[in-house]
C-alpha cells in the first residue's frame, strides 16, 4: 500500500492520433517494484504504450532495464505493482494462449516430438487429433521444419529449435506473439536467417509481434516501431517509426541509418550517470 | 567385445575359486566348491523349496514397494507443492531417513505380531521416504521455463500437472523409484533374516543351521540374480525410453 502511494504518478494520457480499434494491447502507467536485497527496487516506472494490430513492435533497452519484466507482464506471467495491461480492452490477469511467448531458449518439451510440441496448445484446447495434425503440419511447413515433424528436440540445432517454438506459438493463432530475446542465443548467421523468416511469417500472417531485444540492429531490421527504454528504472525514452518495406536486411543502408540513430540515444543510457548508484 | 571380456572375467573367477577349493586349505563347510553351490541351487529349485520361498518374498516386496510408491508419490508431490509442508514434515522425513530400516522391526513385531504385515511394514518404512524425497526433488527440479511456456500455451491446473510437470520430472522420478526399490529389497532381506518365515531370508537361515554352506552361497546368488533381473527388466527399460526421448545417456 505504502509502496503504491509512493509510486503514484499522473495517469498516462491516451496516445493521440490512433483509434483504439487498431490497438491490440495497451499498457497504462505500469510500474514494477521488486524486492531487492537492499529494499524495494523500481525496475519499471510509469510505462505507457500501445501495441497496434499487425505491427512488429521492438522493445529495446540496456540490460537490466526491465524489458523482459515488461514482456512477462504482457504475457501475464508477472503483474504490475501499479498500472494496467489490457488486451483488447480487458485487463490481463494471467497467462493465456492468446499471448504466446517465445523465450530465449526454445523451451520445447523434450519428451514430445516436434509435431507433438506444436500440437501441445491445440491439445489443451481440445482440438481433434486430425485437425491438430493438419494445423501442425501447415505451420511446420511455414517455418521449413516439415521433415522434422517426427524428430525430438534434442535432434535439432539451436535455430531449428527456435523455429519450432515459433511454430508452436503460431499454430494457436494468438492475438499477439511475444518474443523475449528469441535470437540472442544463436550464432550470427542463424540469426540473420531467422530475421528473414520472421519477416516472411509476418508478411504471410500479419501477426502482431512484440519483440524484446538488446540488439539495436535487430530492432531496426524487424521493427515497424521501436520503443527505447532507459536504464533502470525503465521508462520509455523515445519512440521510433521505421517506415521501410519488408523484407529488410541488417546491412541495408536505411536500416544502418536507423541503427546509428538509435545507438546514439542508447549510449546515453549505457554510460553511467553521476546521480545513479 | 563386452560379452567376451565378461565371460573371460567370470570364467577366471570360477577357476580361481575351484583352485582354492582343490588346495583343500579350508573344509567345504567354510568354502564350498562352485559345483556344490550350483548343485544346491539346482536341488533347491527341483526339490521345490526355493520356488515357494522366492514367491513369498517377492509377494511381500511387491506389496510393500507398491504401497511405498503410492504414498511416496503423493507425499513427494505434496512436499514439492507446499513450502511450509517441506519446512515441517520435510525435516521429520529427513531425520527418519537416517534410521536403518531394520530398526523398525521390533516396533513392527509389537504392532503386527509375527505376521507378513510386520515385514511389509519394514519394507514400506525402508523405501517410502526415499521415494518421497526422490519425487519431491524431481518435481522441484522442473525448469521454470517449461512451466511458463506451457502456461502461455494455455495449460493450467490438471493439464499443467499431467502434461508438463509429470513428464518433465519423469527421469528424476524414475531415479527415485529405483533407489526406493533397492531400499525395499534390502529391508525385505533384513526383515526376513531376523524374523523366521517362508522366504529367501529363511532359506539363508536354514542353510546356516544345517551347516550347508553350498545352500547359503547358492541362495545369496539367487538374491543377486533377482535383484539384477528386476533392475534390468524394469529400470533399464525406463532408461532406454528416457535416453531416446531426452537424448542423453544415463549412467
Amino acid at each position: 500500500m505504502n509502496l503504491a502511494r509512493l509510486l503514484k504518478t499522473d495517469e498516462a494520457k491516451p496516445e493521440a492520433g490512433f483509434s483504439s480499434a487498431g490497438v491490440v494491447m495497451e499498457l497504462n502507467g505500469v510500474h514494477r517494484v521488486h524486492e531487492g536485497p537492499n529494499g524495494p527496487l523500481t525496475t519499471l516506472q510509469n510505462v505507457s504504450f500501445s501495441v497496434r494490430s499487425g505491427e512488429i513492435l521492438c522493445i529495446l533497452g540496456p540490460s537490466g532495464c526491465g524489458k523482459s519484466t515488461l514482456l512477462n507482464m504482457m504475457a501475464g506471467l508477472d503483474t504490475p505493482t501499479l498500472g494496467t495491461v489490457k488486451l483488447k480492452g480487458r485487463t490481463v490477469t494471467g497467462p493465456g494462449a492468446d499471448r504466446v511467448v517465445i523465450f530465449q531458449e526454445a523451451a520445447l518439451f523434450p519428451w514430445l516430438t516436434i509435431a507433438e510440441n506444436v500440437e501441445f496448445g491445440l491439445r489443451i484446447k481440445g482440438v481433434s487429433a486430425g485437425e491438430r495434425r493438419d494445423r501442425a503440419i501447415t505451420v511446420l511447413e511455414m517455418v521449413h521444419l516439415k521433415e522434422f515433424a517426427g524428430a525430438y528436440p534434442h535432434q535439432l540445432s539451436g535455430g531449428m529449435k527456435q523455429r519450432a517454438a515459433l511454430a508452436r506459438g503460431l499454430v494457436l493463432d494468438p492475438e499477439i506473439l511475444l518474443m523475449d530475446e528469441p535470437f540472442a542465443a544463436l550464432d550470427a548467421q542463424t540469426r540473420d536467417i531467422l530475421h528473414g523468416e520472421v519477416q516472411d511469417i509476418w508478411k504471410k500472417t500479419k501477426k502482431t509481434i512484440v519483440l524484446v531485444t538488446h540488439n539495436v540492429r535487430e530492432a531496426a531490421c524487424l521493427g515497424h516501431r521501436i520503443l527505447l527504454l532507459t536504464a533502470r528504472p525503465g521508462r520509455v525514452k523515445k519512440e521510433y517509426t521505421v517506415d521501410l518495406p519488408m523484407p529488410r536486411a541488417i546491412e541495408d543502408s536505411r536500416v544502418v541509418e536507423v541503427t546509428r540513430e538509435v545507438l546514439h540515444d542508447l549510449k546515453e543510457e549505457v554510460r553511467p550517470k553521476p546521480d545513479s548508484n | 567385445m563386452l560379452i567376451l571380456k565378461r565371460t573371460l572375467f567370470y570364467a577366471s573367477l570360477l577357476s580361481i575359486w575351484q583352485l582354492i577349493v582343490m588346495l583343500e586349505i579350508w573344509p567345504d563347510y567354510v568354502v564350498p566348491s562352485p559345483s556344490a553351490v550350483f548343485g544346491a541351487v539346482y536341488q533347491g529349485f527341483t526339490e521345490g523349496h526355493f520356488g515357494p520361498g522366492i514367491l513369498s518374498s517377492l509377494k511381500r516386496l511387491l506389496i510393500g514397494y507398491g504401497v511405498s510408491v503410492v504414498f511416496g508419490a503423493i507425499m513427494g508431490a505434496a512436499l514439492a507443492a507446499s513450502k511450509s509442508l517441506e519446512e515441517t514434515a520435510g525435516s521429520l522425513f529427513l531425520g527418519l531417513q537416517t534410521l536403518p530400516s531394520v530398526c523398525w522391526l521390533p516396533l513392527a513385531l509389537l504392532w503386527f505380531g509375527l505376521t507378513d504385515t510386520a515385514i511389509i511394514f519394514v519394507i514400506v518404512m525402508g523405501s517410502v521416504l526415499s521415494i518421497t524425497t526422490g519425487v519431491m526433488t524431481a518435481m522441484k527440479q522442473v525448469p521454470v521455463i517449461w512451466i511458463q511456456a506451457s502456461k502461455t500455451l494455455g495449460a493450467r491446473g490438471l493439464n499443467l500437472y499431467l502434461r508438463v510437470m509429470l513428464p518433465a520430472a519423469f527421469p528424476a522420478i524414475v531415479e527415485g523409484l529405483r533407489q526406493g526399490w533397492s531400499f525395499a529389497w534390502r529391508s525385505l532381506m533384513a526383515g526376513e533374516l531376523l524374523f523366521v518365515t517362508v522366504g529367501l531370508g529363511h532359506l539363508l537361515n536354514v542353510g546356516r543351521e544345517l551347516n550347508d554352506m553350498a545352500q547359503v552361497v547358492g541362495v545369496m546368488g539367487v538374491i543377486v540374480a533377482i535383484g539384477l533381473l528386476a533392475d534390468r527388466l524394469i529400470f533399464a527399460f525406463a532408461d532406454r525410453y528416457i535416453s531416446k526421448r531426452w537424448g542423453f545417456r544415463r549412467a
